[in-house]
């Protein structure tokens, strides 16, 4: 018996432990309760994002229990996580998918559960969803093709329709839609506004600071007259800002990113980086949980919700008068 | 004389029939339900049966790797190359029935072969080059990443032939396939390992890879041979992933080697091998299921869940070696 004693307690100091973590945040289901499915949160992007939650939850008085995925390479680990959480019996499921299709198992059994399905920050594949008969309530998130566009346009508005020279654009992770999107927004515009300005290059930076620097530095050898870039994300914008300063062209070659993230919005405060265009994911996770709760309600919901996005420049950032600028987190 | 002494107390009894007849540690599963009954306890949705069939299916992929994992490790080896390889296996599978237009029994040889032929490669270089495992193996885990995304071109392989489909979506009697293909897997790996000679001759050479080659085990044969069990079984995993998800990802199976290992330690696999069970392993496995679908339902945040998988590793371990401890004592 005395050496039954020690066990027991060793098995407490189990039991407790595991007991004190699962105490962490821990919540009981609500009625009515919305499910929230995210990416990862490791990522300022998506922090902001799940911020707009917060606070359109709070706002329109709904209950919402939020989970993400270890990385945003984690597929099948998302794809468990979204079952479990249809085991709370959620009303809604708002889910950022990490592919168009490693939710599907998973939401065909939210469909036949009677739970509505969001599509949030458009990662989901209409054409996809039509072939696995999977009924989305509505997709939000920003027209990436239109914040390519927006790119374009600060692009000329600053060197005017008849600018000449050549433009390097550096992609996202190749196959990536949203990178293509953006991507093909700027080219496709700049075609339209300034033909003068000539694409030499569209290269994939793979979302990557590093790659993106590297990128920059050997087109600028290449063409040492290069007078703007066009990168798809912000992280990579920053790189390719860093090495054509370091290439002493910080003043010839305009550098737009988009996103607007907060590394981001520093930079073009500090005239480094002179535009990008945001994507407002605070706004996306806002405006998400506002409609569900009106497709609940019975109200009309557009199947496409479009959330605007905004070119921030310097003089729009210290001007300060933007109303939207409160959406830039 | 102390009945001490000539009758072993009723715990120890327990546990030295378990530990002999099932070969598992008798704490390991103590742990499990105790963990389930703390989960019952927090969460109303915990205790049901299409939630206990989502836990087994979570776990199903990361099993089947742990399995590969136990066979590895028990023999003194490692193999770090188990998540890429996964991958590596769904992408040609689905490569050669989506891309190449081959019938779909081709995407369950060719998973199961990928990965088999990448752990034969493995236990080559490990038996013939005399290069590390960790390095190898470390080595194999690039190898087999870079070349899923060169076939892949980076991007996952979507629509699948819907037999095949049903091997990862299908619910027979209301069990997910997968489930079943990994519960039947476990088995049959079990018993391999708790009851063959090759079983008993994996463990031989984890403990002492001399006394294995003194008493006649062609210990170089043997270790190719895990190896490519590895891989084969990585291919498996990389089948159940593909089906699942209806695509070949590229990405899939990233750092699930490292869960897998550490379902095996915590099953009691010793790190450094002579002492494992695939049961033991599956107790591993099952605890971080539960812990994972557990604090999901209880909405807890994912880095507060890593971070209790973290802890229970160093508990399992903890308690683990307490045992052996205690046990050489005596």
């Amino acid at each position: 018996m005395t050496a039954f004693m020690p066990k027991i307690n060793r098995f407490t100091l189990a039991f407790g432990v595991a007991l004190a973590m699962s105490a962490i945040g821990a919540a009981k289901a609500e009625d009515g309760e919305y499910g929230v499915l995210m990416k990862t949160l490791a990522n300022p992007f998506w922090g902001a994002m799940a911020q707009g939650v917060a606070d359109g939850a709070k706002e329109a008085g709904v209950k919402y229990f939020q989970q993400a995925a270890e990385s945003d390479q984690a597929a099948e680990p998302q794809l468990n996580l979204c079952n479990t959480m249809l085991e709370r019996k959620p009303v809604a499921m708002i889910t950022a998918a990490i592919n168009s299709t490693n939710l599907l198992p998973c939401l065909k059994s939210a469909q036949d559960a009677g739970i509505k399905i969001v599509d949030l920050d458009n990662n989901l594949d209409q054409a996809v969803l039509d072939k696995e008969g999977v009924k989305v309530t509505f997709h939000i998130g920003s027209d990436n093709v239109a914040a390519g566009a927006q790119g374009a346009e600060y692009l000329v508005s600053k060197l005017g329709k008849d600018a000449k020279g050549p433009v390097l654009v550096i992609e996202g992770l190749s196959g990536n839609i949203t990178g293509e999107k953006r991507a093909k927004g700027f080219a496709d515009k700049l075609k339209e506004l300034a033909p003068g300005l000539q694409i030499v290059a569209s290269l994939p930076g793979d979302w990557d600071r590093n790659k993106s620097a590297s990128i920059a530095t050997d087109t600028l050898t290449a063409h040492p007259d290069l007078v703007a870039i066009f990168c798809a994300n912000d992280t990579m914008a920053l790189g390719a800002v860093e090495s054509i300063y370091a290439g002493g062209k910080g003043e010839q070659v305009t550098i737009i990113g988009v996103d607007g993230n907060v590394d981001a919005v520093k930079s073009i405060k500090e005239g480094r980086l002179n535009a990008s265009v945001a994507q407002l994911p605070y706004l996306v996770g806002k405006q998400a949980v506002e409609n569900v709760k009106k497709a609940l309600a019975g109200e009309k919901v557009e199947e496409s919700v479009a959330v605007p996005t905004l070119v921030l420049t310097k003089d729009l950032i210290d001007a300060g008068k933007e109303p939207m600028l409160q959406y830039v987190k | 004389m102390s009945s001490e002494t000539a009758q072993p107390g009723f715990w120890a009894r327990v546990q030295r029939t378990s530990v002999e007849r099932l070969h598992i540690r008798l704490e390991s599963l103590l742990v499990l339900l105790g963990l389930s009954a703390a989960m019952a306890l927090l969460s109303p949705f915990f205790l049901s049966l299409s939630n206990f069939l989502n836990i087994l299916l979570a776990t199903s992929t990361i099993g089947v790797l742990a399995i590969a994992a136990t066979f590895v490790i028990g023999s003194g080896g490692l193999d770090l190359s188990l998540g890429s390889v996964m991958g590596l296996a769904g992408v040609m599978g689905a490569f050669v029935v989506v891309n190449l237009g081959w019938p779909s029994v081709f995407l369950v040889i060719v998973c199961i072969l990928a990965g088999g032929i990448a752990g034969y490669i493995n236990g080559q270089l490990v038996t013939r080059a005399f290069v590390p495992a960790f390095i190898v193996t470390l080595g194999m885990l690039g190898l087999a990443r870079g070349l899923a995304l060169v076939i892949s071109q980076g991007r996952a392989i979507y629509g699948l032939p819907p037999e095949i489909v049903y091997i990862g979506q299908g619910r027979p009697f209301g069990i997910p396939m997968p489930v079943i293909i990994f519960v039947l897997t476990a088995i049959v790996a079990h018993a391999v390992l708790a009851y063959t000679r090759f079983g008993r001759h994996t463990l031989a050479l984890g403990d002492s890879e001399g006394a294995a080659r003194a008493a006649g085990i062609r210990v170089e044969h043997h270790r190719r041979i895990i190896y490519t069990l590895s891989g084969a079984l990585a291919g498996l995993a990389g089948l159940l992933f593909t089906a699942r998800v209806n695509a070949g990802d590229p990405t899939a199976g990233i750092n699930y080697e490292l869960t897998a290992i550490t379902a095996a330690i915590i099953g009691g696999t010793n790190l450094f091998g002579g002492r494992a069970s695939i049961l033991g392993t599956m107790i591993g496995a099952l605890i971080m299921g539960v812990l994972q679908n557990g604090l999901t339902l209880l909405a807890v945040q994912s880095y507060y869940q890593q971070m209790a998988i973290g802890a229970v590793l160093i508990l399992a371990v903890f308690i683990d070696q307490y045992q052996v401890r205690k046990e050489s004592r005596v």
